[in-house]
């Protein structure tokens, strides 16, 4: 049995960090999400699986206002996005497949710019505190061209988490890094997922994905093709719903 | 000083940095500045025409084609690991982040167009006329409405599969009033006419820079959203 029970989905009793009604996104003639609802509210940590080209990452980028949808709409902390202001990116924090990073700039100055733009206070004391955070406090002043890729991801999530977001939108984030990254990243996913952050996290490692998910869904051909509680997922039997999910045949 | 005015001046701050630590673009405008020089000085007999009758035609398409050379990059330092999307997803208005681009190319190209007139100085033997002060500020209002222009269009290229050939084929229309008013100052003030001569076409040009400026901050963000 792959899910222990179909108990229901938790409900939002706080309003919701973010809600997504009917998205839709086309790429010419290609529709990457096909009419995806969402709603989720405060502390709860949904991961997205899915094959290549299920969308995970468009719609990702249109919950965090990166992409503007086709159709539909997404409201974060209850208001909708308005793309001519964007006071509510400061409620949104994402790590892409990219860094955002300015390769000749150091860690700290790249840091110091991003807190610079969201006009954050004390910000040199937060730099410090990020960097010392994801273990590069030694490498504050090494240019990023001259980390490692693990050390660029870890430096891409002080970035992304440098404002205290309050939605915060992961894009495969345990992608090339070695063990060490990988467990600063858990440590660091575990501390937003106790801090009530609400998470989304696109990844297709089942392992981590489940780890501290709270809710799981399996993203297919633009559309949620499964969706539950991460209590009802049976971890050993999941890989196999999966692929029945993906083939059509769950 | 307001937040609006700080994001526009961490974007200058980053972008001179960054050009300081690469010398990318500075070299190159810096080097074609010189070698235009050289070059335009063979290709001209002064036998026929005299040096101050052309000279301030070829230092503003020296400046042109140096600024597209330049202020063309410009998107190139967001590119690598999509620093461009960090930066549009910042709660920074797409206004500030395109006036933090402009006022960063400005400093790079008034930098580069005062070497351009130093050079066209040098080697047609050429004086700076009775006022440098006018001199100064035709090729500083220039130099603005080129980099809203160019910042703008530099945008809209950098998406582009053949951007850098699309630029200046955008741009180069648009640039055809500045060209003519500063070309027309610039050249009369390097003669030792006087400023007076020269207020309508210095009025001009700032018209220029702050239309080209407006316009820019305007339509940016239709150009970088996805």
């Amino acid at each position: 049995m792959i899910l222990a029970t179909e108990s229901p989905r938790p409900a939002a009793a706080t309003a919701a960090v973010v809600d997504a009604r009917g998205l839709v996104r086309e790429y010419g003639a290609v529709v990457a999400v096909d009419g995806i609802d969402l709603t989720l509210a405060e502390g709860e940590f949904l991961t997205v699986f899915g094959p290549n080209g299920a969308g995970k990452t468009s719609l990702l980028k249109m919950l965090g206002g990166a992409m503007r949808p086709t159709r539909g709409t997404v409201a974060i902390g209850g208001v909708p996005l308005d793309f001519s202001n964007g006071e509510w990116r400061r409620s949104v924090g994402m790590l892409s497949h990219q860094g955002f990073l300015y390769q000749r700039l150091t860690a700290e100055e790249n840091l110091r710019f991003y807190g610079r733009l969201f006009g954050l206070g004390d910000l040199e004391a937060r730099i410090r505190a990020r960097l010392e955070r994801v273990g590069l406090a030694d490498r504050a002043r090494h240019a990023v061209h001259q980390l490692s890729h693990g050390m660029k991801q870890r430096l891409a999530l002080a970035r992304a988490l440098l404002h205290d977001p309050q939605l915060v939108l992961l894009d495969e984030p345990y992608t090339g890094l070695d063990p060490a990254a990988a467990s600063v990243l858990r440590q660091v996913l575990q501390e937003l997922r106790s801090d009530r952050r609400t998470v989304v996290m696109v990844t297709h490692n089942l392992t981590e994905g489940l780890a501290l998910a709270t809710r799981v869904a399996i993203q297919v051909g633009g559309r949620l093709g499964w969706e539950g509680a991460r209590e009802d997922v049976e971890p050993d039997g999941f890989e196999r719903h999966y692929h029945e999910v993906v083939e059509g045949r769950a | 000083m307001s937040l609006y005015l700080r994001q526009i001046g961490v974007i200058v701050w980053k972008d001179l940095l960054l050009e300081l630590r690469t010398r990318e673009r500075v070299a190159a405008m810096g080097a074609f500045a010189v070698l235009a020089g050289v070059l335009f000085n063979f290709s001209t007999d002064r036998s026929l025409v005299r040096p101050q009758d052309m000279a301030a035609g070829l230092i503003w398409m020296t400046i042109v084609f140096d600024g597209l050379l330049g202020v063309g990059r410009t998107f190139h330092l967001e590119a690598e690991d999509g620093a461009l999307q960090g930066l549009l997803m910042s709660p920074a208005p797409k206004d500030a982040i395109f006036l933090g681009k402009a006022l960063s190319n400005f400093v790079l190209l008034y930098a580069v167009a005062l070497l351009v007139l130093a050079v066209f100085m040098l080697f047609f033997g050429l004086g700076i006329g009775s006022s440098p002060a006018a001199v100064l500020l035709s090729l500083g209002l220039g130099a603005l409405g080129f980099v809203a222009l160019g910042t703008l269009f530099a945008a809209v290229s950098s998406g582009t599969r053949m951007g850098e050939t699309v630029l200046p084929i955008l741009v180069f229309p648009l640039l055809v009033p500045m060209v003519i008013y500063g070309a027309g100052a610039t050249g009369r003030l390097l003669a030792g006419r006087p400023v007076a001569e020269v207020a309508g076409n210095l009025r001009m040009l700032g018209a220029f820079a702050l239309v080209a400026l407006a316009a820019g901050a305007a339509l940016f963000r239709f150009v970088v959203e996805d």
